[in-house]
C-alpha cells in the first residue's frame, strides 16, 4: 500500500493540490489556444489583408462602443484583441522554449564537462561564460540582429527575425545553467556514488549524464521555469528596447510593447489584455514547474 | 484645410494672475542637445536650444517671418549678387565684449569651414567683405533672393573669447572650449551644463532686446522614455515637455491644470520609391522588373491610401493631408496643385490591371519605428490599405540610426520619409528630395530612389536666381505639377506638433518645432495665487 | 591562493580583450555613426571626409588595434556625439549606477533569504503561499511595466516620490553619491523596488528550493536523531550547506542587476551607465559604447572572482578540487 502511494506520490500530491490543478488547467488551455490558435481565432493578425484601420480601438464588448464581433476589443491597427493574444502566446511560446532549449543544452553541457574535468577545459568555460556575462542581453541580441542584417541576403532576413531573436535569447541565458549545473556538479564529484562509478571504469559522458545530472536536477529545474518566463519577458524588454520583433507579427511582449503607449490614453485593453494573459501563462508555467521540481526530486523516493 | 497657424496661448486662470515675478522654469524634450556650439552639429535640437544663447543677422519670429536680430537692416548689393547687412550698434556679448563686424567675419568664417557642420548653408557664397564695424557685405555667386532666409540659425560668435579659448573652429574630435561654454549675445547664458543630464540657463541681463519672459532661472533635462516624461509633467516636476504621444493628448487634455498645444509640423511625410532600381528587391512573385518604375502603378499606390481614415484612428483628427512636399503656407507652396491623390482602390485597381499586374504584386515597404509620430504604425495601415488593392507589401521596420545607411544602400521597394524644409521655402526639397542626385553640385543628396526630370532640374537653378516672386512661384507651381504628375513621392500629411504644459504657462509654439525662452512667462498657479493673496491680508 | 589569484588574473585579461574584440568587430553592424553626427544638409562630400577623419573606413584590425592600444595607455576616446571624453563620461555615471545595483540587491537579500528560509521552513502557511503567489505575479510582469506603474502610483496619483532623475547628489572626492540627501534617497526608492523585484523572487525561490532539499538531506535527520536543537539546525547546518549555489547566484544575480538596470534606468531616467549606453546605442556612438563594454566586462571578471574565493572559502571540498 505504501508502496504504490509511493510510486504514484507525485499524482496524489498532485490531485490534491488545488493550485497545481488550477495552474495545469490554466497552462493547458492557453498552451492549447495558441496551438490551434489559426482554427480558433477570428482574425490571421499576421495577415495584413484581413483587419482595417477602420475597425481600429474599438473597447471590449462591455463598454460602449463596442462591436460584438470583437469580444476584448481591438487594438490601434483594427486587430482583434483575441486573436492577438492566441497568435502572440503561441510565438512567445516558441521563442521562449527554443531559446530555453538551447540554452540548457549548451549550458548543462559545459556546466557538467566542466565540473567533471575541472581544470583548464573548466577554466576556459568559465571564461567563455564571463565574455557572455559581460556582454548585457540587450547588446547579445543588438549584435546578433546585426550579424544577421550584414550577412544574410536582404530577402530572408525578415522571415529569420524569430530565428535571430531565439538565439540572442538563448546566449544570454545558457550561462545561469552552466554555471549552476558547474557548481553543484563539483558537489556531487565528491560523492561516493560518482568516486565509485568512476573506479568502475565507466565512461565520462555516462557519469556525467547518468549519474550526476539526475541529482543536480532540482535547481537547474527551478531556473528553467524561471527562465522560461525570463525568456518570454526578455522578448518584451527588447521590444520596448526597440529590438525586438517588428510589430506587424508581434508575440506577447511586443503587444505589450505596443500596448504601453496606451496605458494612459483611455484604451487600457491593448495593455492589459496582453499583460493579463502574459502573466496567467507565466504564473501557470512557475507552479508547473515547482511541482515538476518536487516530483523529479530523487530525494523524495 | 488649417492653415498654418500660431499657438500662442494665455493661459487664462478664473482668479486674478499674479505675473510679472521672476520664476523657475523646468522643461524636458527626449533628446539633449550634443553641444553648445552652434556651428559643430546642424541638428533641429542643439539649434532650437541655442538660439536660446547665441543669436544671428536674421531671427524668425513667433509667426515664422524673418526679422532682424543683429542686423537692424539689410538689403541686395548694388554692384554685386548678395545682400549688405547693417548690423545693430552697441550690442554685447555675455563676456561683456563689443560686438561688430568682425565678430560676423570670424564666424562666417568658422562656420564654412570644413570642421562645421553648417557649411551648407554657405556654399553659394562667394566672398565676404567687412565694409565698415557695422556694414558686412555676403557675395554670392548668383542672384540669391532667398539667403538672409536661408541663414536663419547661423550665430555669432565673439572673435576675442574664441581665440581665447582655442574654440576657433568646431571640434572634430575632442570637445573644445565652445562644446561645454557659450558666449552669445542673446538673452539667455548657460550656468551650469551636464550633458544628457541637466543644463541651466540664466537671463543675460545685458541683453539688448526687451524681456517679454519673466524666467529667473531655467532649467532642461533630457527625458528619453515617453511615459515617464509625461508623468514628470502630470506630478508637476516640469512645466513643460515637447514633444508628448498623440495618444496621451486627452489624458492630459482632460486633467486640471494642464493643457496642451497643437500645431502643424512643417514636415511633411512621404512615401518614396526605387525610381532607378531595375527590379524589385524584396518581392516573391516579381523577379527582373520593378512595377514602380511605370507611373501608373505608382499612382495606383498613392490612391490606395485612405488619409481619413490614418487621421481618425491613428493621428486623432490632428494631422493635415498634404499634396506636396512642403505644407500649406509655407512660401512656394502651390495653390495651383493642391489636391492630393484621392482614396480609390478601384481606380487603383484598376491602374494596376492596365500595368499589367491585375492581382497586384509583392513588394518591401521600409520604415522606421522611432523616427517620427507613429511612424509604424502608420506604416503597418499603409501595408494593410496596399493589401487590400493587392499590393502586398511585406513591412521591415527598424530604428533610424540603420535606416540610413539601408536607404543609401537601396535596400528597398518603398520607403517612408518625413521631410521638414530647412530654409522654409520649397526649393528646399525640390534641392534635396527631386533633383537628380549629383554629389559635385550637392543636389539631390536625400533623393534615395533616384528620381530624375530633366523639366526640374533645368528649372531649379531659375528658381534659386529668380527675384520676381510671381515669375518664381509659377516655376514651382511647374515643378509640383511635374512631380505629381509622374507620383515622385506621395506625399501623405504634415506631422503634427503636440506640445504639452501647465496651464499656468504661456509660451509659443513655433512651426519648426523651436522653443525659444524668451516668449515664456510662468503665471502664479492658482493654488499659490490664492496664498499670495491670503498673505496680503 | 596566490598562484590561484594569479592564474585568474590572467584569464581575466583574455576575457577582456575578448569582449574588446567581439564588440568591436559587432559595431559595424549597429548602424552608422556619420549620420548621427550631421545635418540633414550636410552633403555626401562632407560626410565621407568626417568619415575618414575618424578612421572609420580604415580597415578592422587596425582600428582595434587603434582602440586597444589606446586604451591600455590610458586614452579612451571621444565621444562621437558630445565631443568629451569617454572616460570621463563613464566615471561620471558609475557611482549612480552602483548606487542603484547595490540597494537593489540588498533590498533583495534582505527580502528574499528569510522569505526563502520562512516558506521552506513553513511550506503549508498561509503567508507562504501569498508570498509566492505574489512573487509569482511579480515576476511575471516585464520590468519596465513594473517600472512606469510605479511611477504612476507613486510620482502622479499620490505624489509622494520624484518621476524621475536622481534627487540632490552630494560630491565626495570623485564620487558623487545620492545617499546621504533625503531627496537622493526619495529618488532612489522606486527604481531600486523595480531593479530588486526581479532578483529577490529569484533568490527566495533557490534560498527555498536549497533549503527544502537540504531539510531532508541525511545529515540533518541523524543531527535531528542525536537531539540537536531544531534552531541551531536550521541555522547552523541547513543554511551553510544552501550557500553553495546561493552564493553562485548572488555573484549571477549581481550580473544581473547591471544588465536589467539598463531598462531600469531607462524607465527613471536614471543617469547611470546603463542610460549612458543605451543612448550610445541610439545615436552610434561607437566610442561610448566599446568603453561601457570594456568596463562591464572588467566588473564582471571581479565579480566573478570574488565569488569563486567565497565557494573555496566557504565548501572546504572545493579547495582540494581547487589545489589539484
Amino acid at each position: 500500500m505504501i508502496a504504490f502511494l509511493k510510486k504514484y506520490e507525485g499524482l496524489w500530491l498532485f490531485v490534491h493540490s488545488p493550485s497545481a490543478i488550477v495552474a495545469a488547467m490554466v497552462a493547458t488551455l492557453i498552451i492549447l489556444g495558441a496551438i490551434f490558435a489559426s482554427w480558433i481565432a477570428l482574425v490571421n493578425p499576421y495577415d495584413l489583408a484581413s483587419f482595417s484601420l477602420f475597425d481600429g480601438l474599438l473597447p471590449p464588448v462591455w463598454q460602449d462602443g463596442a462591436n460584438p464581433k470583437y469580444l476584448l476589443g481591438t487594438d490601434d491597427q483594427g486587430r482583434d484583441m483575441i486573436s492577438a493574444i492566441l497568435y502572440g502566446a503561441r510565438l512567445s511560446l516558441i521563442i521562449g522554449l527554443s531559446a530555453l532549449t538551447i540554452a540548457a543544452v549548451i549550458g548543462v553541457g559545459l556546466g557538467l564537462a566542466a565540473g567533471y574535468y575541472g581544470g583548464r577545459f573548466d577554466a576556459v568555460v568559465m571564461r567563455i561564460a564571463d565574455v557572455q556575462l559581460a556582454l548585457p542581453a540587450i547588446l547579445t541580441a543588438l549584435l546578433i540582429d546585426g550579424i544577421a542584417r550584414g550577412i544574410l541576403p536582404a530577402a530572408i532576413q525578415q522571415d529569420l527575425r524569430v530565428a535571430v531573436l531565439t538565439l540572442a535569447i538563448a546566449l544570454s541565458l545558457w550561462v545561469n545553467f552552466a554555471r549552476t549545473a558547474r557548481a553543484t556538479t563539483f558537489v556531487q564529484m565528491n560523492k561516493e556514488y560518482v568516486q565509485a562509478a568512476i573506479m568502475m571504469g565507466q565512461r565520462p559522458s555516462r557519469v556525467m549524464f547518468v549519474h550526476i545530472l539526475p541529482n543536480i536536477l532540482g535547481p537547474l529545474l527551478v531556473i528553467m521555469t524561471v527562465d522560461l518566463a525570463s525568456a518570454i519577458l526578455l522578448e518584451a524588454t527588447l521590444s520596448f528596447l526597440g529590438i525586438g520583433l517588428p510589430a506587424d507579427s508581434p508575440s506577447l511582449g511586443t503587444l505589450i510593447r505596443i500596448g504601453m503607449q496606451f496605458m494612459l490614453s483611455g484604451e487600457w485593453w491593448i495593455l492589459w489584455i496582453p499583460t493579463l494573459f502574459l502573466i496567467a501563462l507565466v504564473v501557470s508555467i512557475n507552479i508547473l514547474g515547482d511541482f515538476l521540481r518536487d516530483i523529479f526530486n530523487p530525494r523524495l523516493r | 484645410m488649417k492653415i498654418l497657424k500660431l499657438a500662442f496661448i494665455g493661459g487664462a486662470m478664473g482668479l486674478t494672475a499674479f505675473s510679472a515675478s521672476a520664476e523657475t522654469f523646468r522643461w524636458a524634450s527626449n533628446t539633449d542637445p550634443q553641444t553648445m556650439d552652434p556651428h559643430a552639429v546642424n541638428s533641429a535640437p542643439v539649434l532650437s536650444f541655442l538660439n536660446n544663447i547665441y543669436e544671428g543677422l536674421v531671427r524668425r519670429n513667433q509667426g515664422m517671418s524673418i526679422e532682424g536680430s543683429l542686423a537692424q537692416s539689410w538689403e541686395p548689393l548694388s554692384d554685386d549678387n548678395g545682400w549688405r547687412f547693417n548690423l545693430r550698434e552697441g550690442v554685447t556679448f555675455q563676456d561683456g565684449s563689443l560686438f561688430n563686424s568682425e565678430d560676423v567675419m570670424f564666424s562666417y568664417e568658422r562656420a564654412s569651414s570644413e570642421a562645421a557642420d553648417v557649411r551648407s548653408w554657405f556654399a553659394p557664397v562667394k566672398e565676404v567683405r567687412v565694409v565698415d564695424d557695422y556694414t558686412i557685405d555676403f557675395v554670392t555667386n548668383a542672384p540669391n533672393p532667398l539667403f538672409p532666409d536661408s541663414i536663419a540659425n547661423f550665430m555669432i560668435l565673439d572673435k576675442g573669447w574664441a581665440e581665447a579659448n582655442g574654440a576657433e573652429l568646431p571640434a572634430r574630435d575632442a570637445e573644445n572650449f565652445a562644446t561645454m561654454n557659450v558666449n552669445g549675445t542673446g538673452p539667455f547664458t548657460v550656468t551650469s551644463r551636464d550633458p544628457g543630464i541637466k543644463t541651466v540657463l540664466t537671463p543675460n541681463a545685458g541683453w539688448w532686446g526687451a524681456a517679454e519672459h519673466n524666467v529667473s532661472e531655467a532649467i532642461f533635462t533630457p527625458i528619453g522614455n515617453a511615459a515617464t516624461g509625461l508623468a514628470a509633467l502630470l506630478s508637476g516636476e516640469i512645466d513643460f515637455i515637447q514633444p508628448i504621444p498623440l495618444q496621451d493628448v486627452t489624458q492630459v487634455e482632460g486633467r486640471n491644470g494642464f493643457k496642451v498645444l497643437e500645431g502643424e509640423e512643417t514636415r511633411v511625410i512621404m512615401f518614396g520609391f526605387g525610381h532607378e532600381h531595375e527590379e524589385l528587391l524584396y518581392s516573391s512573385d516579381v523577379t527582373g522588373a520593378n512595377p514602380f518604375q511605370d507611373v501608373r502603378v505608382r499612382q495606383a499606390a498613392a490612391h490606395a491610401i485612405d488619409i481619413a481614415s490614418i487621421d481618425r484612428v491613428l493621428f486623432r483628427g490632428k494631422i493635415d493631408g498634404a499634396s506636396q512636399l512642403v505644407p500649406a503656407g509655407i512660401s512656394g507652396y502651390s495653390e495651383a496643385n493642391s489636391t492630393r491623390p484621392a482614396y480609390d482602390p478601384e481606380r487603383a485597381k484598376a491602374l494596376l490591371t492596365e500595368a499589367g499586374y491585375p492581382n497586384g504584386f509583392s513588394f518591401g515597404l521600409k520604415c522606421p519605428n522611432d523616427r517620427y509620430i507613429n511612424d509604424e504604425a502608420l506604416c503597418r495601415a499603409a501595408a494593410s490599405m496596399f493589401a487590400a488593392v493587392g499590393l502586398n507589401a511585406e513591412l521591415s521596420t527598424g530604428p533610424v540610426r540603420d535606416y540610413w545607411p539601408q536607404l543609401r544602400e537601396d535596400a528597398f521597394d518603398m520607403y517612408l520619409l518625413g521631410w521638414s524644409p530647412g530654409t522654409f521655402d520649397m526649393e528646399h526639397p525640390i534641392r534635396f528630395l527631386l533633383s537628380t542626385p549629383n554629389s559635385e553640385k550637392k543636389l539631390g543628396s536625400w533623393n534615395f530612389g533616384g528620381y530624375s526630370n530633366q523639366r526640374v532640374d533645368t528649372l531649379l537653378p531659375s528658381i534659386q536666381q529668380e527675384i520676381d516672386p510671381e515669375k518664381r512661384q509659377a516655376m514651382v507651381d511647374e515643378v509640383v505639377a511635374i512631380t505629381q504628375a509622374e507620383a515622385a513621392y506621395i506625399p501623405l500629411y504634415t506631422q503634427p506638433l503636440i506640445w504639452a504644459a501647465k496651464d499656468n504657462i504661456d509660451l509659443t509654439q513655433r512651426a519648426d518645432n523651436f522653443f525659444m525662452l524668451r516668449w515664456v512667462t510662468v503665471n502664479l498657479s492658482e493654488i499659490r495665487a490664492k496664498r499670495r493673496w491670503f498673505i496680503l491680508l | 591562493m596566490v598562484y590561484f589569484i594569479v592564474k585568474r588574473m590572467i584569464q581575466s585579461v583574455f576575457v577582456m580583450l575578448a569582449v574588446a574584440f567581439l564588440a568591436f568587430s559587432l559595431f559595424r553592424f549597429v548602424g552608422d555613426p556619420i549620420t548621427q553626427m550631421t545635418g540633414v544638409e550636410t552633403s555626401v562630400v562632407d560626410q565621407e571626409r568626417l568619415r575618414e577623419e575618424l578612421g572609420l573606413n580604415d580597415p578592422f584590425v587596425s582600428q582595434f588595434i587603434r582602440f586597444t592600444g589606446d586604451m591600455l595607455q590610458g586614452d579612451f576616446g571621444y565621444s562621437y556625439r558630445t565631443r568629451q571624453p569617454v572616460a570621463d563620461m563613464i566615471t561620471e555615471r558609475v557611482p549612480a549606477t552602483l548606487e542603484l545595483g547595490v540597494v537593489a540587491l540588498i533590498i533583495s537579500l534582505l527580502v528574499g533569504v528569510p522569505a526563502g528560509v520562512y516558506t521552506a521552513l513553513k511550506p503549508r502557511g498561509i503567508w507562504t503561499q501569498t508570498i509566492l503567489m505574489t512573487t509569482l505575479v511579480g515576476v511575471s510582469v516585464p520590468t519596465f511595466v513594473i517600472g512606469i506603474m510605479l511611477i504612476f502610483l507613486f510620482g502622479v496619483q499620490l505624489g509622494w516620490l520624484p518621476t524621475f532623475g536622481r534627487g540632490g547628489t552630494v560630491q565626495i572626492g570623485n564620487w558623487e553619491s545620492s545617499l546621504f540627501t533625503f531627496s537622493g534617497w526619495r529618488a532612489l526608492l522606486l527604481p531600486a523596488i523595480t531593479l530588486g523585484v526581479y532578483q529577490l523572487t529569484l533568490t527566495m525561490r533557490l534560498v527555498r528550493a536549497e533549503m527544502m532539499e537540504v531539510m531532508r538531506s541525511d545529515y540533518i535527520r541523524f543531527a535531528m536523531a542525536r537531539g540537536v536543537p531544531m534552531r541551531k539546525l536550521h541555522y547552523k547546518h541547513a543554511m551553510v550547506n544552501t550557500m553553495v549555489p546561493v552564493i553562485t547566484i548572488i555573484g549571477l544575480q549581481f550580473g544581473g542587476v547591471i544588465a536589467f538596470s539598463i531598462v531600469t534606468e531607462s524607465v527613471f531616467q536614471w543617469p547611470g551607465m546603463g542610460l549612458l549606453f543605451l543612448e550610445s546605442i541610439r545615436f552610434v556612438d561607437i566610442p561610448v559604447m566599446g568603453v561601457y563594454l570594456v568596463v562591464i566586462a572588467f566588473f564582471f571578471v571581479l565579480v566573478n572572482l570574488v565569488v569563486d574565493l567565497l565557494y573555496v572559502a566557504i565548501d572546504p571540498r572545493l579547495r582540494l578540487r581547487e589545489l589539484e
